[in-house]
């Protein structure tokens, strides 16, 4: 599910509309989830060009990042500051990924709404009632007045939110991924932005010569059929709810997969149900911000990933029933 | 680096720094890679495992990472001995998690103290979420979890909630799983290479 573009207009016109207010006015005047509407609209319809501070893991790297939209497709280039020098280039939903070290680009498909900012679904499922969403204060951010919505959550299974929106154009100057202690698991923050530029296709362009380079495709996600699941959790935390399942046969497998979706609105986790594997190992993992855990449940392997705390899969996976 | 620029570093890991000039070391960091790796070892685990001094909030942190270790939970006035300098690591997971951990502390206590921007920060609950989550990371994913992991990312996308995080390390992933298969390549080659070289 996705904001219909018509809706992004609307939104996008309102915001505009909102730029003849003071910005203390409009922090005053707005409820706390339309500034979250709005900032879904800002996110989808803004040219910027920046450079991004992201923190994960306790490293810190420097992206700049160019994103324009014309036509309504979505044009990017965000260029990794140190490291390998990666180079992502986005047209419409065909993306590059160069890898000048590796003299090789990455071709890969990204929905063709998903946007670089905008860690929360669209507002259509944003159903939940598991969350305080509140305005806590306006403070500066990249050089620009920004107002802090926090979104916290009523229990230790998901995470919380903490995004500050330039008052302006309700655009996410920097987000953080709040874990149980308050402490922020990821972090993503202008440190400069220029929003509404102009920006010439030169800059979109990549900085590498990619003729000699091996061109790979990522092999793609194979979605059979959208299924019926007798599978389910006896005990889901609370305002989970399970919104898309479907067969899916992974690169590099021949057996269907069956994945189950369950989100609450803001946090989603996703299950898988395999055939056991001789090489299964039963348990919790990490990757990035992800948790996972995987258990044997009825001769199948299931596996639960998500951005939520280790409680949340553990408690989902070891759960998962079929009648 | 200068004095005054490590001073700025302290104080900005500290919480302490005016956000005009926190802006501004950002912008700095954004355009000096040699200043973000200064600051990244600011911040490197390794100081407050050796409980050496300079990285503010370390105390706490050497609480947490004891604790982790020992496995027990840490009473409120209980009072934990500094781990001496030069303390070497057991050769154990929960090691390697707890200072994962305690670096994203450290972040977090610099960065975000709490949701709403207080201070307040329970001990016990953290120690807690210490000793829960260790042992548990598992620092590079077998094919199939990976494969599940880029499928959520795809599907998290396809509700509109993918962010710049999760495609960057969904296309991590991606490089891992290409060096893994350029490796697979060059051992095929070898031994090609091999069998020709000793083909009478």
């Amino acid at each position: 599910m996705r904001v219909p573009v018509v809706k992004s207009l609307a939104w996008s016109v309102i915001a505009m509309g909102q730029l003849s207010f003071s910005s203390t006015l409009a922090a005053e005047r707005i409820e706390p989830n339309e500034w979250l509407s709005r900032m879904g609209a800002a996110v989808q319809m803004t040219s910027y060009e920046g450079t991004v501070i992201r923190i994960q893991d306790g490293k810190a790297e420097a992206l700049k990042v160019i994103h324009t939209v014309s036509d309504g497709v979505i044009r990017e280039k965000v260029v990794a500051q140190e490291g390998n020098g990666l180079e992502i280039i986005r047209n419409g939903n065909e993306v590059h990924c160069i890898l000048p070290d590796r003299q090789s680009v990455l071709v890969e498909e990204w929905d063709d709404q998903s946007t670089l900012f905008s860690t929360l679904p669209t507002s259509e499922v944003r159903f939940g009632s598991e969350y305080d969403v509140s305005i806590v204060r306006e403070e500066r951010v990249a050089g620009r007045q920004a107002i802090l919505v926090a979104i916290r959550p009523h229990d230790g299974y998901r995470y919380g939110h903490r995004i500050w929106l330039d008052t302006e154009t309700a655009f996410p100057l920097q987000t953080q991924l709040i874990g149980e202690d308050g402490t922020a698991l990821e972090q993503v923050k202008f440190a400069d932005i220029s929003l509404n530029k102009i920006i010439h296709a030169s800059a979109l362009a990549p900085s590498y010569s990619t003729e000699n380079y091996r061109w790979l495709k990522q092999p793609a996600r194979h979605i059979s059929h959208v299924l019926e699941t007798e599978w389910a959790s006896s005990d889901i935390p609370q305002g989970f709810r399970a919104v898309a399942t479907h067969g899916e046969i992974l690169p590099g497998g021949d057996a269907v997969v069956t994945h189950i979706m369950f989100s609450d609105g803001l946090a989603s986790v996703s299950v898988f149900v395999a055939p056991r594997d001789a090489a299964f190992s039963e348990g919790p993992s990490r990757v990035g911000g992800s948790n996972s855990y995987s258990a044997i449940v009825d001769g199948h392997r299931v596996t639960a990933v998500g951005e939520v705390p280790a409680m949340t899969v553990k408690q989902i996976a070891t759960t998962m029933r079929r009648p | 680096m200068n004095d005054a620029i490590r001073m700025q570093i302290s104080a900005f890991v500290d919480g302490e720094l005016p956000d005009a000039e926190a802006d501004l070391l950002l912008r700095r960091m954004s355009q000096d890679a040699d200043l973000r790796k200064q600051v990244a070892e600011f911040l490197e685990i390794g100081r407050a495992m050796r409980g050496e001094p300079g990285v503010p909030g370390v105390e706490r942190l050497q609480d947490r990472i004891s604790a982790a270790l020992d496995d027990k939970p840490l009473a409120d006035d209980e009072v934990v001995p500094e781990a001496p300098a030069g303390r070497s690591m057991r050769p154990w997971l929960g090691a390697a998690v707890a200072a994962s951990v305690a670096l994203l502390a450290i972040i977090g206590l610099q960065f975000s103290p709490g949701i709403d921007g207080s201070n307040e920060v329970e001990p016990e609950r953290a120690v807690a979420d210490v000793d829960e989550d260790a042992g548990i990371t598992v620092p590079v994913p077998d094919d199939e979890l990976r494969q599940y992991v880029l499928s959520h990312g795809a599907s998290s996308s396809e509700l509109g909630a993918n962010g710049l995080n999760t495609r960057l390390v969904t296309l991590r992933l991606s490089e891992e799983a290409l060096a893994e298969e350029e490796t697979e390549e060059d051992t095929v080659d070898e031994e090609a290479t091999d069998e020709i070289l000793t083909q009478p």
